[in-house]
């Protein structure tokens, strides 16, 4: 396989799944801002811009964080790489140039997507049309999601998946970055109507919401959160599945070896760890710090797939 | 004038009669439909392109319901006199980069040969395999009689429209079924397979390995054709590669994989020779593989076609052809030339000038439908400034009459109205010489329009050869 094929089906799933992420953070300030609080709904909104990495973009753009122009901000603006429009419209062009590496249905998938997307932005959308937007982004990564699996199980594969968790892995560490402070153990709140507001953002937009409900039993408490979301093997979009996941993929590389055993060995104690630790020691140590240093590994891990592989 | 389908006002030649009955019991709405599904189809799988006046859209060519049909015999004729020319081009081009036999005797003078800027002095004293320059060569035919052919250039470098060929029959499968148990048609989709067999055919000296690696050197997305390159190496299972996956290591040609560096023995490419080896041609170029060329000539790898093949489809070259199928071949031309003034001549300037009102004016390195003027059709203003051209620059022009090119049955608007049509069938040439059971039809979809270029509002048909 080229590199350069290799280099453009690994971003090809990283923009599908940012695309999911951007619209799931949209979905859930939607939500948050038709429940009434007491502090505005300004904050979500802000929470929102920081989880999806791009507040900065945003405040050059706009004086005011207001629902309207963050929604077109993630969505549509051309100038956020990270916009929903823009992820699809990289995810398209990279496939463009690799449609021979996957298959037609994956092309389909992603051009079909292409096309609708071009045919929304063109269309003024309206605040009740949100919903349909992010119902519509995720169902379209399912569909190229599901393409994938009448792949042959190669390299090409392999690197699809490396870009998508190594993505996932990304995203689930930023958004627990931003909200890792109502998963401290706070007692005179436990329980509170704040905190199970908090909670739940932080679940739905991990789209873990039901699943979390399926997992444990009886009360929901912080710890049990960050159990779920950081190590719990069944759930996705934890930070484990992920390190699990892109070590799976990383050593089913049939190409090369050596340079599979180099990135291996940075990955290895990482994911030891993470299989190893208890969330308690974890949040005795430090959430924030954990996942801090758990979002640097997997920018080293990135660059490295970039300079074994992709070179 | 010629009717594809009709032989008079009111009799269908017989191989159309199936798809006249098809016709009458289409309504508007189902055309309506298909041309709908037809559109969504090429939006969905991006057969798409680009014109010189770029918009943001990308655009799609207009496809035509009604295919176009060649009975076995009339299709046998076409075939024996494409593959006669392409191995005629072959053999002059072998010649020209060697002896210049055809120089020697006279018949074709040597400054329009070694002037030109697509002949290749580099290419002089070396022969590729099999002494095949052009493995993939395009001829563009047009039909104004029973049996009267005529072609209208020849396409030796990278001719494009075969995934256009190969997709109209496609979806006009999907969609029309029960056409295809009716009519037996010939098919057409081993095509890549026959691309493929062929290149493989054509692995250089050094190659030791029985099944040599080929790729599709493709220019990038931006690149016109771009769909095509990438549904050629799909359907070839070969890789696509940009120049800057290609390097060359000592005296072989290698591309870039995640497993490390991994030879290649044959290069079809699709991008020009200009753009091929910064080192050989063009030094200016940021594109290209340094060094590749002298890879090619110690016969590390094969490029196709050959660098210089597009001397041999030079519009003042092409006055030659039938003279070079005579020379090299012993043999009558099967099809025939469109006579040809070439302007650089003073005696035919002046015929061309007299008789400017009749004939259509083509730039010699014009494509595409632009920079060409039919005089018949033109107003005064654009033939006085043709005029001005022709003076002032008489290399860059030849002139032809104006044929009557033949109708073909088009859906405009829901009805059935006649319009012009040509020719693209595909001949390849390797271990064996072969033409595509079939070609592409494009269609000057404009009342009363010559020009089927799809820059020029031309479309595009499915074409059927009728088994035998």
């Amino acid at each position: 396989m080229l590199s350069r094929t290799a280099e453009y089906l690994y971003w090809i799933s990283r923009y599908m799944e940012r695309a999911e992420t951007t619209a799931r953070l949209l979905d859930v300030g939607y939500r948050m801002s038709l429940f009434p609080n007491p502090s505005g709904y300004n904050n979500e909104w802000e929470s929102v811009l920081s989880a999806a990495g791009v507040i900065e973009g945003y405040k050059n753009k706009y004086n005011t964080i207001e629902q309207k122009n963050v929604e077109d901000y993630l969505f549509f603006d051309e100038s956020n790489p990270s916009s929903v429009y823009n992820c699809i419209l990289n995810a398209r062009s990279n496939a463009l140039v690799v449609r021979t590496s996957f298959t037609p249905e994956s092309w389909l998938a992603i051009n079909k997507t292409y096309q609708e997307i071009l045919n929304l932005k063109e269309q003024q959308f309206t605040k009740s049309d949100l919903p349909d937007l992010t119902e519509w982004t995720i169902e379209q990564v399912n569909l190229f999601r599901g393409s994938l699996s009448s792949l042959l199980r190669n390299d090409g594969y392999n690197f699809l998946f490396l870009g998508l968790f190594i993505e996932r892995a990304d995203n689930s560490a930023r958004l627990l970055d931003v909200k890792y402070f109502v998963l401290l153990p706070k007692p005179q709140y436990v329980g509170g109507n704040i905190d199970n507001m908090q909670w739940s953002i932080l679940l739905r937009s991990l789209s873990s919401f039901r699943a979390f409900r399926w997992a444990y039993d009886g009360n929901i408490t912080a710890t049990k959160i960050a159990d779920f979301l950081v190590l719990n093997n069944n759930c996705p979009r934890s930070l484990s599945f992920c390190i699990q996941n892109i070590v799976k993929h990383l050593t089913n590389l049939i190409c090369s070896p050596e340079k599979v055993g180099r990135i291996y060995n940075n990955l290895k104690d990482l994911n030891s760890k993470i299989q190893e630790e208890k969330i308690e020691t974890i949040v005795e140590y430090g959430l924030h710090q954990f996942v801090t240093q758990f979002i640097r590994k997997i920018s080293s891990v990135d660059k490295e797939i970039h300079k074994e592989f992709f070179n | 004038m010629f009717n594809e389908m009709y032989q008079s006002e009111s009799v269908i030649r017989n191989h159309y009669n199936n798809i006249n009955d098809w016709l009458d019991q289409m309504t508007s709405k189902v055309i309506l439909e298909k041309n709908a599904e037809a559109e969504t189809h090429f939006r969905n799988i991006g057969i798409t392109f680009s014109t010189n006046n770029e918009t943001a859209r990308e655009r799609i060519i207009p496809f035509d319901l009604i295919p176009r049909i060649f009975t076995y015999t009339e299709w046998l004729r076409l075939e024996r006199g494409v593959i006669q020319r392409a191995k005629a081009l072959n053999a002059f081009l072998a010649d020209i980069y060697n002896q210049g036999e055809i120089i020697k005797a006279n018949i074709i003078p040597k400054e329009i040969i070694y002037k030109k800027k697509s002949f290749e002095p580099s290419m002089f004293g070396f022969s590729p395999p099999r002494d095949i320059y052009s493995p993939i060569i395009g001829i563009d035919l047009v039909r104004t009689g029973p049996n009267d052919y005529f072609v209208l250039e020849d396409n030796c470098r990278t001719p494009s429209g075969v995934s256009y060929m190969l997709e109209n029959r496609e979806i006009m499968m999907r969609m029309f079924p029960e056409l295809f148990h009716n009519n037996r048609v010939t098919p057409i989709d081993d095509y890549p397979t026959r691309l493929l067999q062929t290149l493989m055919s054509l692995a250089p000296i050094k190659c030791e390995n029985p099944e040599p690696v080929c790729v599709l050197l493709t220019p990038g997305p931006l690149n016109s054709a771009y769909y095509e390159h990438s549904f050629l190496s799909d359907q070839m299972g070969i890789e696509m590669v940009e120049s800057t996956d290609l390097f060359v290591e000592g005296k072989y040609l290698y591309m870039k994989t995640v497993d490390g560096p991994k030879r290649v023995d044959v290069v079809y490419r699709r991008i020009d020779d200009d753009f091929l080896d910064p080192l050989c041609f063009n030094p200016q170029s940021v594109i290209g593989i340094p060094g590749i060329m002298d890879v090619y000539r110690t016969g590390g790898v094969n490029i196709c076609s050959a660098p210089g093949a597009g001397i041999a489809d030079d519009k003042a070259i092409y006055i030659y052809v039938p003279e070079m199928i005579k020379f090299y071949l012993g043999e009558q031309p099967i099809l025939d030339n469109v006579e040809t003034w070439n302007c650089e001549k003073e005696q035919e300037l002046k015929y061309v000038l007299d008789n400017i009102n009749e004939l259509v004016v083509k730039e010699v390195d014009g494509s595409g439908g632009y920079g060409m003027l039919i005089g018949p059709k033109s107003s005064k203003s654009s033939i006085d400034e043709f005029k001005t051209k022709l003076s002032t620059n008489p290399k860059g022009y030849i002139a032809q009459p104006l044929l009557d090119l033949s109708f073909s049955p088009t859906l405009i608007k829901n009805q059935v109205e006649g319009r012009r049509v040509d020719l693209r069938p595909f001949c390849l040439i390797g271990e064996q010489a072969q033409l595509s059971s079939g070609g592409l039809t494009r269609v000057a979809m404009n009342e009363g329009s010559f020009v089927v270029n799809s820059s020029q509002g031309g479309g595009v048909k499915d074409t059927w050869v009728l088994a035998e």
